[in-house]
Parts: C-alpha cells; structure tokens; sequence
C-alpha cells in the first residue's frame, strides 16, 4: 500500500472533520495537530470535543466548555467541549429550578433523579451536537470545525442519532414519551434533518479515521467505516497513526516494534486499503501543548535521550504474577478492570484470569466492551478452572424486549405498538447490559469474577446508572432480582472487590483513570491499585528513537506510584499480544 | 363524561420500561389507559419529570402531596376528586369509572367503531 505523510492540507477540502477511532489511537491529538495547523494557515478554526471523558482540556492545558473559547498563543483557533454530562446538568437545573418550594422536597429529588439517566444524558448530548451543526452562524464563524469524537461505540451512538431520531420522529404515533426530558423536541425536526444532510454531503463533511498500526485498531476503524457508510458519510480518508521506523540502535525490541506495525498493515482489511490513506509518525515526545503539536508534521521525530532519566526504581514496581498473588491470598472476588479504551483492559483482565485459575481458583471472565474481542484472545482455548463469557449489548436488548413484552401479556396491535416505541428509547440498552452486569457480579458467589469493561464514557454511565436504579428500585412493584439488590453493596466492599486501573505510561490515559479514581470514590468505590501497561521502559530498548519514549514515559511511572496508586504493577511492552490460554499462563506465571 | 387524570411520579417513560425492573402493573396501565383514550375517554396522565407544572396547579394534588410526600404517587383523581393513592389503578376500576365491560381494556381485538362504545357508555350511566 503506497502512504504518504499526512499533512492538514489533506483534509482542509471540508468544513467538518469528524476523527473517529478506538480510544487511545490519537484521535485527540491528530485532530489537535491538525485543527493548530490549519489555523497557521490562516483558517479559523474550532475544535469540538464531545467525549464526557475529554482529552482535549489536557492537550491544550486549559478548562474549556461548551462555549468556544480562543485557544491561548494561536489565532484563529478556537475550542469546546460539549460533556453530554454537563449539558443533561445544565438542562436538568433549568427543569427543576423553578420547582423548589413549590413542590416538596422529596418530590423535587425524584425528578432530578429521573432526569439524570441515560436518556436525558444522550438528548442533551444530541441536542447541543445539533445547535453546532445546523447553526448557519458559526457556520459563518468558521472556516473548519473539527470534532474530535468520542470512542467509537459512542461516537457511532452520535453520529447514527440523527437519522434514527428522525426515523422515531417521523414513525411516532403517540407522541414519543421517552423524548419527553426535552419539551418541544418536534419543533426542532428541521434542526436535525439539516444535521443529517450536513453529515451525508461530501462536500460538507469528512470523516477521517484514525487506527494505529495494529489489528485491533484496525477492526474498528473497519466496524467504524461500514457503519458510518450505511448511514451515507462516504468522504472517508484513513490516517495511521504512529507507524514506527528505528533511527539508530536496533535491537530485538525495535524489530519486533516494526514488525508488529508491518504484519497489521499487510493483514489490514481490503477495505480500509481502498480508502485515500497517509500516515502520521511514531514519535516519542508527548502531544500537548501547541508547540509539540505543531512539532507533529515539521520537526524531527525523536532527540537523544536525556540520560538523567535513566535509572529508575523499576524494581520497586509490582508485576502481574504479584497482584495474581495478592488477589488470591486476600480472596478478591469481583475485580474489574477499567481505564481509557485501548490501554489493555482486556489484556490484563484475561491474564489475571489464567494467573487465578492457575493458583487452583475457579474463575470466570467476561466482559461488556462492545467491540468484544474477547473470543478472539482464548482462540477455544482455556483451562478447566476458567469459564468466559461476553454481555452483548445487543443481545441483552432483546431479551430485555421479550421479557417487557412478556411481562405486559396479552395486547390489541396498537398497544403493542406503544410499548415496542417505549422499548426503542436509548435508555433500554443501558438498563439491559446493565441487569447482565449484575448477573455476572452475582456469579461472585461461587467464583471468582472478572469483568473487563467497557470503555471510559460507557463505562461511567454503567456505574452511574448502578447507583440511580439502585435508588429506583426502593419504590418499584417489579420483581427486583436479588443480583440487581446486591450490585452495589458488592461493588462497595473492598474485601470483595477490586477495581484495577489500567493505564499506559503517557499522559493522557494516566489524567483519565486518576478522574475515573475520582468518580469511582463519589460512588463510594475504592480504586487502589494501578496497573501501567505496555512499557517501553519495561523492556530495556537502546534503539534511539524507542529508549527516548521509553524515557518520556518516567515522570509518569513516577506519578502514577508515587502520587495515585497504593500498588502499582508495570507490564513491559510484549511484541505481541498473548493469544491462547498456553501463552497467557507463561506471561503471568514466570 | 367522566374524566380520569392520572399523576405518575417521576418515570422516564409511561410504560415504566426504562426502570430497572419491568412492572407489570405500569405496563398494563399505560396499555389501558392508550386504548381508553383511542376509544374516546377522557383520560389524561401527567409524568412527574415532563409535567410538574401540573403537581403544582391542581390545588388538591399539591396538598396531599405536602402531606403525605412521594408516596401518595401515583395519584388518581375522577372528575376533580382523588379516588386512588399510591397505587395505579386496576383495570376494573377503570371499567367501572367509565361504565365499560372490563374485557374491553384488555382484548386482544380492536372494537370496530369507537364511536359506538362512547355513546353507548354514556348511556349507560
């Protein structure tokens, strides 16, 4: 496949750039690199961020919000942050506000309750997702604006929106009452059909996919592509993102790095390979600030390594086959794994799972990331102590569907109809995966569960969602099922559960789990122990280019064991990713 | 004509399908009251979370409300008057307030004319 160097001008040919991809492939930073490069050639330019987990406050060092705000040093850049969280607040305040004093104070709680769910979150998101697209006037602001989206379940979740909303809209009959949260939703049709053609013109949008080098970075660029090109956004460009060449120095670790990055692009899916592509360096210093992202497409890609860095306590780090040990003498019997998406969740969880099996404990793996490659990890194999399984949030849904219509019993056409639009709402998957959660975590009772989850903004609105049912339930006439009532006691007790926080030893997944820490601990959860995963550091490299990322990886080894973490384990980078029970076992064993 | 109004607490949807656990009764409820209202009823639901404005306005609601806090939801008024508290209502109170066979709420058929059904309904009380 012929590949040239990506350069902002590749892309400049469209006012909206959509950077879609796996958490923690860059999207982030190519889309700050290139929203800073266009504005240098005069453009005005807006960055638009809509993940409720933002990057994009760390790469340029600043509080940013939904307002867009001028971006310090560089004219005619402009950035915002539309949290989804934020915006349910904001609306949620706005229908509630007026209420107190007049309604009792109980009452009042339970609507804010009530507006706090999955529904209200993803209406708000949607709404102020629309206010930016349709809205001639900043259209008349802005040369370029840029979304740097979300992971890509969420990022689908966003982008599919507007043609399945106005599907609902169109199909409603009685005046759909899951869209009730925001009044007057009808009136703005207009808004959103301009958003879908918007989205759907080659002339307007570009979405740009953003994959690393490597296969599963690739299966969801590919997942990404598909989807995104029923829906009609065809202008599709690819950028790889950080392809490795050593400058000086080779040694077994640099060989097997640019081996890896060889073998994904020759196995990369045809269909990616048919798209204009270009590629984007592997480069070692970290992409924050204006000055390092304007490094991006000019300066060299590596300095010499400061050798002050070089020595480093990496003994005083735990590995993985001492946090196998712990677990089992502490007899943990819930751990998750959490973090950005694309730091290893899955990875971990699974070694764990064979270090526990193999220390004679009856374990079982699951998991409830939508892009489940799980299966793909044991390729059919796995110990007699080990059971896996995956929560499918589609699958989930249509149980969960039977299981509504079942319990509503016989019904005329049109009532049936009503219930099935109820069932349509946004909020059924979220409450559907989340019942599967319960059930696994109840599985605790016999053996030990382990659950890598979702990505961050999935993952915080499952945790999230525990807590508003949990108060729900208290005044529900269901039946409650006893896996749904024992969910967050479980999850609260340290004794039999721990939460693990992967990260990898840059900047930006290290900012993400220490707020994941932070709203773990509001939920009253204890997250302690960390685990850096992939480290360059780990593997002794003395290729110039590798040793300099490995030795820029230091102040966050530092940070995350000294500052964040009780205990905190380094995993080095491995060539590959450990496919099979066999392989598994050698890593976490030896 | 009889009138009916239903105040839900604070639910995302009339079904109650986004709670956390199916409820039959909410289900059915929302079942009975759409095919009361296709049939020409006069029956209306204010959800707690879409509507507030409405627990405030009735002046009956809001008291009870003030008295006996959340749990007086749902709450059930015919013609002006609360009738029902903290409960949905069964479907064979609904025939009775509004003079209808009881299999009608539930069938599985639809009526060939609504209009029929009203008049006769009516007449009947």
């Amino acid at each position: 496949m012929m590949t040239q160097t990506f350069q902002p001008a590749h892309v400049s040919g469209t006012p909206f750039l959509f950077f879609t991809g796996k958490g923690g492939v860059g999207k982030t930073s190519t889309a700050s690199a290139t929203a800073v490069a266009l504005a240098d050639t005069g453009k005005r330019v807006l960055l638009v961020s809509t993940d409720p987990a933002s990057n994009l406050q760390d790469v340029f060092g600043m509080e940013l919000t939904n307002e867009p705000q001028a971006v310090g040093g560089i004219q005619n850049l402009f950035a915002c942050n539309l949290d989804p969280e934020e915006a349910a607040r904001t609306y949620r305040d706005s229908v509630v506000g007026p209420y107190r004093g007049k309604l009792p104070e109980a009452v009042v709680n339970q609507m804010e309750e009530q507006l706090s769910g999955a529904c209200t979150v993803e209406i708000a998101a949607f709404d102020e997702f629309t206010k930016l697209l349709a809205d001639e006037r900043v259209m008349d602001d802005y040369d370029h604006i840029l979304f740097d989206t979300a992971p890509t379940g969420h990022t689908l979740r966003l982008l599919k929106l507007p043609t399945a909303w106005s599907g609902f809209l169109d199909e409603s009959t009685h005046g759909a009452s899951c869209l009730g949260p925001l009044a007057g939703l009808d009136a703005k049709k207009d808004l959103y059909a301009k958003t879908v053609q918007a989205l759907s013109d080659s002339n307007q949008t570009t979405l740009v996919l953003v994959p690393r080098p490597d296969t599963a970075s690739f299966k969801g660029a590919y997942r990404a592509s598909q989807e995104l090109q029923t829906i009609g956004i065809d202008n599709q460009v690819l950028i790889l993102n950080g392809v490795y060449s050593p400058v000086q120095n080779e040694d077994k670790v640099s060989g097997a790095f640019a081996h890896q990055h060889e073998l994904a692009l020759i196995e990369m899916p045809a269909h990616l390979k048919s798209l204009p592509a270009y590629t984007l360096p592997f480069v070692a210093f970290s992409l924050t600030g204006i000055a390092n992202l304007q490094r991006l497409f000019n300066e060299p890609k590596w300095r010499p390594a400061a050798a002050e860095n070089a020595d480093h306590p990496l003994a005083e780090l735990n590995s993985l086959k001492d946090m196998v040990e712990h677990y089992s003498t502490q007899n943990t019997r819930v751990i998750l794994t959490m973090g950005k998406g694309g730091v290893g969740k899955t990875t971990v969880a699974s070694l764990l799972a064979v270090g526990l099996a193999e220390k004679g404990h009856h374990v079982h793996l699951t998991t409830t990331d939508p892009a489940a490659h799980l299966a793909d990890r044991f390729e059919g194999t796995g110990g007699d102590n080990l059971t896996v399984s995956r929560i499918d949030p589609e699958l989930q849904v249509e149980s969960y569907k039977a299981q509504v219509m079942e319990a509503a019993g016989p019904l005329d056409d049109e009532a049936r109809a009503y219930l099935e639009e109820d069932l349509r709402s946004p909020c059924t998957e979220e409450i559907a995966v989340f019942r599967a959660f319960a059930e696994v975590v109840a599985k605790a009772d016999k053996e030990i569960v382990i659950i890598d989850t979702a990505p961050t903004g999935h993952t915080l609105l499952l945790l999230d969602a525990t807590q508003t049912y949990h108060k729900e339930l208290e005044r529900s006439t269901g039946e409650i099922p006893v896996s749904v009532q024992n969910l967050l006691p479980r999850l609260r007790n340290p004794k039999e559960t721990d939460v693990l926080l992967v990260t990898l030893p840059e900047a930006t997944p290290v900012f993400e789990a220490a707020r994941l820490q932070q709203d773990l601990k509001r939920a009253g959860i204890q997250a302690k122990n960390w685990i850096i995963n992939q480290s360059l550091a780990g593997t002794g490299t003395t290729e110039a280019l590798l040793q300099a990322k490995a030795y820029s990886e230091w102040p966050w080894i530092q940070k995350v064991s000294s500052e964040l973490a009780e205990r905190t384990v380094l995993i080095p980078w491995q060539a590959q990713d450990s496919i099979g029970y066999d392989k598994m076992k050698q890593l976490v064993t030896k | 004509m009889t009138k009916v109004t239903i105040y839900d607490p604070a639910m995302c949807c009339d079904t109650g399908v986004c709670g956390p656990v199916v409820d039959p009764k909410l289900t059915a409820v929302a079942a009975a009251v759409f095919s009361l209202e296709k049939k020409g009823f006069s029956i209306k639901r204010f959800n707690l979370s879409n509507d507030p404005a409405a627990f405030v306005e009735n002046k009956k609601v809001n008291a009870l409300l003030f008295e006996k806090g959340i749990e007086s939801l749902p709450m059930i008024l015919v013609d002006g008057e609360v009738v029902k508290t903290g409960d949905y209502p069964t479907v064979e109170e609904f025939a009775e307030w509004f003079g209808v066979d009881a299999a009608e709420l539930q069938t599985v058929k639809q009526p060939s004319n609504p209009l029929n059904v009203t008049i006769a309904s009516s007449g009947a009380k």
